[in-house]
């Protein structure tokens, strides 16, 4: 539970930055327009930012998924499986978030 | 053995057990919020890291691409899209701030000392202030929401 409780004081204040960031700071339309996200990949520290929050969200989401798993069946072959599959299924998703982090910042831009 | 049965078969509902907090407290009620919110969040997300993605053209993007990224704002920025992400809102705040309570619980931050249970029976170490918190994370769910709304229907 110390993973749960550790992402959770994390994702709480890396969500809390992220929405202020969304609507508060910068307004809503400019936030989300293409130049802008741009120029926030282009800057770095907030492309580091964002790998956090995916990293810390995903690991809290699946991980609180992993519990109620367990809780549903209590078997000693279930319960390994739904950690392997645990483990398989942030490493996917982080790997597809990073891809796209990683694009937005090196790759070329297109149409 | 047949009152052990049922005890044991009661205890171990599991899922369907914490999905049913009919008849029981304010904090059981918020248990199952807690989780439910948390798969919905978990659901919010996938969606999420999906559209994101076509700021770099999609799955099989390469870069940045503008005219990737203005489909998925077609199909995402409307009056329906911002509802879900006002009703995120609300799920994300109400989670979080009631992750914050259950943090402080269970590291014992919120609770008095333990006593002997007496009539009423009702557990001395719960307080109102642990209660509060509670519905503090419901008012704040709401304020959020309705700060949300604003910024996306205003």
């Amino acid at each position: 539970m110390l993973v749960q409780y550790a992402t959770a004081v994390a994702a709480v204040i890396l969500v809390s930055v992220h929405l202020v960031m969304q609507g508060v700071l910068v307004p809503y339309a400019t936030a989300i327009s293409f130049e802008k996200i741009l120029s926030i990949y282009s800057s770095g520290i907030y492309a580091i930012f964002l790998e956090a929050l995916l990293v810390v969200v995903l690991v809290h989401g699946f991980n609180g998924v992993r519990i109620i798993l367990h809780e549903w069946r209590q078997t000693a072959s279930w319960g390994t499986w739904v950690d392997i599959g645990t483990v398989i299924v942030i490493i996917a998703t982080v790997g597809y978030g990073t891809r796209t982090i990683i694009l937005a910042i090196f790759g070329g831009v297109g149409a | 053995m047949g009152s052990k049965g049922s005890a044991q078969t009661k205890n171990k509902r599991g899922v369907w057990g914490w999905l049913n907090p009919y008849h029981y407290n304010l904090e059981r009620w918020a248990y199952v919020f807690q989780r439910v919110t948390g798969v919905a969040i978990l659901a919010y997300v996938l969606g999420h890291l999906g559209d994101t993605s076509f700021f770099v053209g999609g799955p099989i993007g390469t870069g940045p691409s503008e005219s990737s990224w203005s489909f998925i704002s077609g199909i995402v920025e409307n009056s329906f899209g911002h509802l879900i992400l006002v009703l995120v809102v609300l799920i994300v705040f109400f989670h979080g701030m009631n992750g914050i309570r259950l943090i402080l619980s269970e590291f014992g931050l919120i609770f008095r000392k333990p006593s002997a249970i007496e009539y009423p029976y009702r557990p001395k170490s719960m307080n109102a202030f642990e209660r509060y918190l509670v519905w503090i994370a419901i008012a704040a769910a709401i304020i959020a929401a309705a700060w949300a709304w604003l910024i996306l229907f205003g």
